[in-house]
């Protein structure tokens, strides 16, 4: 085992890199598959990257009655999507030193920051569609909270912890804890927040352009140049932490770097955009043979999952007998 | 157990799976507002039942269970979700929305009644060696999440399917508690699931050639 080892913090760094790299070609490989499941020839797969190079090119206009905070709010929600991947297990099985800075919590808490920010921005803008918009995300967003909790309840129960790199390593230990009830509840229930939260189908339609089903795309109508360009690009990054959450503590913990060696920790990169690829498949199948709720049923579809991430506790207070 | 080959827990995880399946089931035919919908998800929560039947007789050695498995099998997914089709194909009248409350309520509503009926359980000093106690918990969630489904839909057949689906709860909680109950009881049990069906499907015809509907809301109407 000789080989060049890597500093904990240049993982870390690498770690961000990653996801800010590839988040744009996850969104748009999804979204190349989803028009081909609809029997389209769909958008090059690398077309998020050309249009956000386009976006940085192109002047930034403000609507007159806004201030600063219009032009603050993408900067501060791309800063909120770079800070995230520091506490999440992307590359690596082992804790990293900033790993422990926040456990599911605080990352939660960051990505509403980075939500609350783009909320504001577009309130300042002043346009309606924006106001609505940001007034359902955080309508939505409050709703899908409990759901979040209850998960981490579980991964509290389990692990005596709420550190995801615990969780990995509990998921990872043995075949049983992976398909113990409390845990499949607990990654389906993430998996139904994780839709609502990335804005797929049952709750909203993604690329659509009809104003009164838009829940987080409405809030970007008023931005443009490099502060939307922030703001599409921090989307997909939203959408790719996610799914590392997803993958990487509940769904399928394996194929990260169990050392410090540099193929070992360049290996992973491959293995988890693959495995992302393989979570947005699931997403674009799901995309294409649901339809839309009606706003007023949002309700139901977080009631599922609030009942899955309550079973998971209850599984998990009774099967302790 | 050994003579499987599994590990104890992982039998265990497995049979509170098919238990909480049998719940889930329970919750989608309390939110499900298509009847035809909520027979098949009744015939699927009878499977699991039966399922869970096997599961018992294959680690217990219990030979008539197997039988009990076959019976519930023939009659539960089969025959009874059969005949109720049926008859609502006859009536050809599309129950819809019968639900007093809105659905996300409901859910909520019968999140509270599990979560009671499962810490109650937990609560009292039984111990099975047949199925995890969990199993009977949720059971004890089953039939209170069946008769808030009675109680909160207001057609014929939310009742009849509340009822049937409750029979499934007290199913897995004597498969915990009693698995090796003699097979002339559980076949008792399958014969007045079986009663119920003849009353359950008079009850439907009667009601609607009465008021042309499935709805007991027509029920308090006075006639003078």
């Amino acid at each position: 085992m000789t080989g060049v080892e890597l500093d904990p913090v240049e993982i870390q760094v690498l770690q961000d890199l990653t996801i800010l790299v590839f988040a744009p070609f996850v969104s748009g490989a999804i979204a190349h598959l989803g028009a081909r499941l609809q029997g389209r020839r769909g958008p090059r797969v690398l077309q998020p990257y050309y249009d956000i190079a386009k976006l940085f090119c192109k002047e930034t206009l403000v609507p007159e009655e806004a201030s600063w905070v219009f032009l603050a709010g993408p900067v501060v929600a791309f800063a909120c999507y770079l800070t995230v991947p520091l506490l999440i297990p992307v590359l690596t099985q082992y804790p990293l030193p900033l790993g422990y800075m926040g456990d599911i919590l605080g990352g939660g808490f960051i990505l509403s920051l980075a939500g609350f920010a783009v909320a504001l921005a577009a309130l300042e803008s002043g346009d309606p569609y924006a106001q609505l918009g940001s007034s359902r995300a955080m309508t939505f967003g409050a709703l899908i909270q409990p759901s979040i909790l209850f998960v981490t309840f579980t991964v509290a129960l389990v692990t005596a912890t709420d550190l995801p790199y615990f969780e990995a390593a509990a998921v990872r230990s043995s075949l049983g804890q992976a398909i113990a009830p409390a845990h499949l509840l607990a990654a389906v229930a993430f998996f139904l927040v994780v839709l609502s939260d990335t804005g797929r189908i049952p709750v909203e339609t993604h690329a659509s352009t009809l104003e009164f089903g838009m829940i987080d795309e409405a809030r970007t109508f008023e931005h443009s140049g490099p502060a939307l360009a922030l703001l599409k690009w921090g989307a997909a990054m939203k959408q790719l932490i996610l799914y590392v959450i997803l993958i990487n503590v509940f769904a399928a913990p394996w194929g990260e770097a169990g050392s410090r060696q540099v193929g070992a920790v360049l290996l992973a990169i491959p293995a988890f955009i693959g495995k992302a690829l393989g979570v947005g498949v699931i997403f674009a199948v799901i995309d294409n043979s649901f339809s839309k709720l009606r706003l007023f049923k949002i309700t139901e579809f977080m009631a599922v999952a609030f009942l899955l991430a309550v079973l998971a506790v209850l599984v998990l207070f009774l099967g302790a007998r | 157990m050994a003579a499987l080959g599994t590990s104890p827990s992982t039998l265990t995880d497995a049979a509170d799976v098919i238990a909480l399946l049998v719940l889930l089931s329970e919750f989608a035919m309390l939110r499900s507002s298509l009847s035809r919908s909520q027979v098949r998800l009744y015939g699927f929560q009878s499977l699991c039942v039966s399922v869970l039947a096997g599961f018992v007789a294959a680690t217990q050695h219990i030979g008539e269970l197997y039988g009990l498995m076959g019976l519930s099998f023939v009659l539960k997914v089969i025959v009874v979700p059969m005949v109720i089709l049926r008859l609502v194909r006859e009536v050809r009248v599309d129950v819809t929305a019968s639900h007093r409350l809105g659905v996300a309520t409901m859910v909520l509503l019968a999140i509270v009644l599990s979560v009671f009926g499962v810490f109650v359980v937990g609560r009292l000093p039984v111990h099975s060696h047949s199925l995890p106690i969990l199993a009977l918990g949720l059971a004890a969630a089953v039939i209170l999440v069946a008769f808030l489904l009675v109680i909160v839909r207001n057609d014929v057949v939310s009742q009849a399917i509340g009822f049937f689906s409750l029979e499934n709860g007290v199913s897995v909680a004597s498969l915990v508690l009693a698995a090796g109950l003699p097979l002339i009881v559980e076949v008792a049990f399958l014969f007045d699931l079986l009663v119920a069906v003849v009353v359950f499907g008079l009850l439907m015809r009667v009601h609607q050639g009465r008021s042309r509907t499935l709805s007991t809301r027509a029920l308090d109407r006075l006639r003078g």
